[in-house]
């Protein structure tokens, strides 16, 4: 399988584009802003892993673009653009149907619960063949049963009888796969899709993943808090903190030569990266109350090295590379230079070393 | 490295002194986070937000003060005394509602005012003995039956046995076997209704029973019963108000049901259930009907009161409503 | 299957267990009952002699060893005292069949509009049609449904020129009983299914639906009414048995001959037998109904194997 290069990838064409978007939601009678403004720009046939803590908004981020944001929240502004439709305009279930399934479909976290129980799993992915593929019983049971061969599950006709108490979890997890595969999409939306997984299941599905967006030529976005998931099938990173997206680059980028305090503090918390016999590193602090606006750099008050700007002014994309940009003030010529974390600079030497050798 | 983009460069003339180091102070990070969470207080602004609930709450705390005071307040009349037209000295039969007696009087001349608020007030007394009872009865035997494994074979037999037996009959008979009164039909509604509490009780004690917290509490060796009070009955407060609540409704009905098949308070005993009795050996005489009506709206307004207060706090003390 | 044979087999020890406590407490009751008015007019020695007659003098074990003899044969006995020596099989049988047709009109009824309702309040939820229901459900819940019998009869009569009294010979005198068991029904089919349909709605499965394209009512006929349902088939065959016991309230209101307040009256007049039959007849729908609720469900829910459910009653 060949890995595609950033070049190659941010040359490809722009399938989905999201500009300034501004999410809310309404709870207990208070206004919270879960999405501040992010803007991120889709490129067909990568994968994309967006990064962030719980309740940074990645989900609620990637759930606009389905239309499925819960009863209480709303797009304010911005735009997601999608085959020259603006997705954020779209109000009525008439129009979103024609995105749902067709041209953006989703994996979900737990596959124990993403089943309906008392319907046969076949059935399950035939649903989704004969909403979006036209066709019909035999023919689309067919393919139902081919579908579920390519995802993995041995003896497809006898499994496609079962009911999804008679699958263990990661098996459970690659009929939901199925059933948005064979919807046809061109963009997979995979949210958090190891999590509830063995470990060794784990790295099975990853692979599977890739394998099926050869085969199926699907954009992935992979949603995640597991940095573990992303090296392993990002091309691109996206970092979230506090509903914005902090810094984007290629997977050697962010990993090696990481900008923003927020992802070195990230990185520097991964257990692998940890020194045996020293404490692993953790991030100080909370992420911020989305109820209150936010002035400035979001992750000012964690961070040891902030800057007074930090607390005063939003900082704005600074180009790092074509392919890297980071959102932090530390970027601006006239900020005095603070040296990245320990870990980080041995992160980067070692990115140093790997580029040698790709070079 | 060193030419740096800025793509959006709407933050050009910014004041250089801004690019030095801020404190850095930890509790800082710290306070921004949303953590300021307390379960009572999150119960009663769900509870406040249902502007129904309030308002039946207001009203029914209103009724029963009202039905505590009336007895004492200037002018009452009383709920059994036989009033006499002084001039013609006959009994005030069924007399209209009128500015003497406010929602007229019964057939043998009693003041229908004062006869509902003592009857509300006796069947609000069932009620509230009942609901007692039951929450004792039923969360203790709830909870050894979920608790105590030995236990749950033994009990579920009996419930078994008991849950088969016809409410009616049990209800009947013990009305039988002792005489009509007050203690006697609480007596005989505590014994039928203690059973569901118990079942809601023990089904979700089975459920929280085996979850790890638990699980390690055990493992510290902490005693059973201040297992069962300090980590199992706060997740039932809401199951358990719920039932209270509604074991007052459900007594009164019961009350009505067994005052209308004859086997209810004494008739010198004003209740709810007598007085709609009463009212419904009138109701097909068009001028009498208020005294259906009348006890039939307080009746409503109790029950009503006491189901969606109950249902609506219910739903208040459920965490997950809690956003 | 062997499950299915201990499950009746402990049933049939639980109704044995059942009977005899009733029969005991049936005991306890004072002798008055036996001799209704007649009471006070007689004298000592007529009392005794009319319960030796009846077989009450005997020890209360042999008492209940009769009867249980004479149930083995299939023979219910005869009444005691509410039709003397009229066998109990024959006082039944009108009244049931009189119960269960008013009964099972309603049932019908209930189901079609009560699931109607509730379905629409699920699909509503929180809009007009939800609350609306809701104060329905809540006002048919709370408030003793006797009341709403008597405003019935006094108005509906009237408005609508309809018989006061259930008259045998005259259709149009099913209408309000009918009514009136239906009323407390609806309700009932309608909150439960609202309810477990909120709570299938609630489940990552529907996500999954919606995220893959399916419309919001294709998801609620596909997927949340059916396995709404199922929890719901649990009930059904408990119900639809248990229209012949009637309701007290609706019978006597409208003097419909069935077994509604039998119950009562057998108890008031301490007719033993027929008590024990009534009481046995209950509790064995009670328990019949509940196993065949089982088997109704595992045959809807393929994660339901009887056998393996280890007495989560």
């Amino acid at each position: 399988m060949a890995q595609k290069t950033i070049e190659e990838i941010i040359n490809s064409e722009v399938i989905l584009s999201v500009e300034d978007l501004v999410i809310k939601f309404n709870l207990r009678g208070k206004e919270l802003t879960a999405i501040r403004g992010a803007s991120l720009d889709l490129h067909k046939g990568e994968s994309l892993a967006i990064v962030g803590e719980s309740g940074s908004g990645k989900s609620v981020f990637n759930k606009s673009f389905m239309g499925l944001l819960d009863a209480n929240g709303r797009i304010e502004s911005g735009s997601i653009i999608y085959k020259g439709q603006d997705l954020s305009k779209y109000k009525t279930e008439d129009e979103w149907i024609k995105i749902r399934g067709k041209e953006i479909a989703m994996v979900f976290q737990d596959p124990m619960t993403s089943l309906n129980p008392l319907k046969t799993v076949g059935k399950q992915v035939q649903e989704s063949i004969e909403l979006h593929q036209n066709l019909k019983g035999e023919e689309a049971k067919k393919l139902a049963i081919e579908i579920l061969n390519d995802v993995g599950i041995t003896e497809p006709e006898r499994r496609y009888k079962q009911y999804p108490h008679e699958f263990s979890g990661g098996m459970r997890q690659r009929v939901v796969i199925a059933i948005a595969v064979a919807c046809n999409p061109n963009i997979l939306i995979c949210d958090e899709p190891t999590t509830a997984l063995d470990v060794t299941i784990q790295a099975q599905i990853l692979q599977l993943l890739k394998n099926l967006q050869d085969k199926y030529d699907l954009t992935i976005i992979y949603i995640t808090h597991d940095l573990g998931v992303v090296a392993n099938v990002a091309d691109r990173i996206a970092v979230m903190y506090a509903g914005d997206i902090i810094e984007l680059g290629s997977s050697e980028e962010v990993f090696f030569d990481p900008k923003h305090p927020y992802t070195w503090a990230l990185l520097s918390s991964l257990p692998q990266l940890g020194i045996k016999g020293e404490a692993l590193y953790s991030i100080k602090g909370t992420p911020p109350n989305l109820f209150k606006e936010i002035k400035g750099d979001a992750f000012a008050p964690r961070n040891p090295h902030a800057l007074k700007i930090d607390f005063v002014e939003r900082p704005p994309y600074f180009e790092v590379s074509p392919t890297h940009k980071a959102r932090t003030w530390l970027l601006d010529s006239r900020s005095p230079k603070v040296e990245p974390p320990l870990l980080i600079k041995k992160m980067q030497e070692m990115g140093a070393k790997r580029g040698d050798i790709i070079d | 490295m060193t030419s740096k983009k800025i793509i959006n460069n709407m933050a050009d003339n910014i004041d250089p002194s801004l690019f030095e180091f801020a404190d850095y102070d930890q509790s800082k990070g710290e306070l921004t986070g949303y953590s300021n969470y307390s379960f009572w207080r999150s119960t009663v602004q769900v509870f406040m937000k249902n502007k129904v609930a309030v308002a039946l709450l207001v009203l029914i705390a209103c009724v029963v003060l009202f039905t505590l005071v009336q007895p004492y307040l200037p002018g009452q009349k009383s709920p059994t005394q036989i009033y006499n037209n002084p001039e013609t000295n006959l009994q005030f039969r069924n007399v209209q509602p009128n500015n003497e007696f406010w929602f007229g009087t019964n057939s043998i001349g009693q003041d229908l005012w004062a006869r509902i608020w003592s009857g509300t007030r006796t069947s609000l007394f069932i009620g509230v003995a009942v609901g007692l009872f039951e929450a004792v009865v039923g969360i203790t035997i709830g909870a050894l039956w979920g608790y105590v494994r030995k236990l749950d074979a033994i009990i579920t037999e009996i419930y078994n046995v008991w849950d088969n037996i016809p409410t009616t009959v049990v209800l009947i008979i013990l009305t039988y076997i002792m005489k009509p009164s007050i203690p006697t039909i609480i007596f005989a509604m505590c014994m039928t209704g203690w059973l569901q509490m118990a079942r809601f009780v023990r089904n979700l004690i089975i459920i929280i029973r085996d979850r790890e917290y638990n699980l390690a509490s055990r493992c510290l060796g902490t005693p059973t019963s201040r297992i069962i009070t300090k980590n199992l009955l706060p997740y039932l407060v809401s199951v358990i108000m719920l039932r209270m609540a509604l074991a007052i409704p459900a007594a009164i009905g019961n009350e009505v049901f067994l005052s209308y098949i004859g086997m209810g308070l004494p008739v010198d005993i004003p209740s709810l259930g007598n007085l709609i009795n009463e009212g419904r050996a009138l109701m097909m005489d068009p001028s009498q009907r208020y005294q259906l009506f009348f006890p039939a709206a307080v009746i409503s307004v109790v029950t009503i009161s006491f189901y969606v207060i109950g249902n609506v706090f219910a739903d208040s003390a459920d965490p997950r409503n809690h956003v | 299957m062997k499950y299915v044979l201990i499950r009746l087999l402990r049933s049939v020890l639980t109704l044995v267990i059942v009977v005899t406590v009733v029969f005991l407490l049936m005991r306890m009751m004072p002798i008055e009952g036996y001799f209704g008015a007649s009471f006070d007019k007689l004298d000592e020695a007529q009392k005794t002699a009319k319960l030796e007659n009846l077989g009450l003098l005997d020890p209360w074990y042999i008492q209940l060893k009769n009867f249980y003899n004479d149930l083995i044969k299939g023979d219910f006995g005869e009444s005691i005292t509410y039709r003397p020596k009229v066998a109990i099989t024959k006082i039944l049988g009108e009244k049931l069949i009189t119960s269960l047709r008013f009964g099972m009109a309603s049932l019908g009824i209930s189901l079609v509009v009560g699931l109607s309702l509730g379905v629409l309040m699920a699909r509503y939820k929180g809009k007009f049609w939800d609350k609306l229901g809701t104060c329905y459900v809540v006002g048919a819940n709370a408030v003793p449904v006797v009341i709403y019998y008597l405003l019935i009869q006094v108005f509906f009569t009237q408005i609508f020129n309809l018989p006061l009294l259930y008259d045998k010979t005259d259709p149009k005198s099913w209408i309000l009983p009918v009514f009136c068991l239906s009323l407390v029904n609806i309700a009932y089919y309608a909150m439960w299914i609202r309810r477990y349909m909120v709570d299938e709605l609630n489940k990552d499965y529907v996500r999954l639906a919606r995220a893959k394209g399916l419309k919001n009512k294709e998801i609620m006929i596909r997927h949340v009414m059916r396995n709404a349902f199922v929890p719901m088939a649990q009930y059904l065959p408990a119900s639809i048995l248990y229209t012949v016991s009637g309701s007290i309230y609706v019978e006597s209101l409208f003097s419909i001959p069935g077994t509604g307040g039998l119950l009562v009256t057998a108890i008031q007049r301490q007719d033993n037998t027929l008590v024990q039959a009534l009481v046995l007849l209950y509790s064995s729908i009670g328990i019949i109904g509940l196993m065949l609720g089982d088997i109704l469900m595992a045959t809807f829910d393929p994660r339901i194997k009887l056998g393996n459910e280890g007495g989560s009653r």
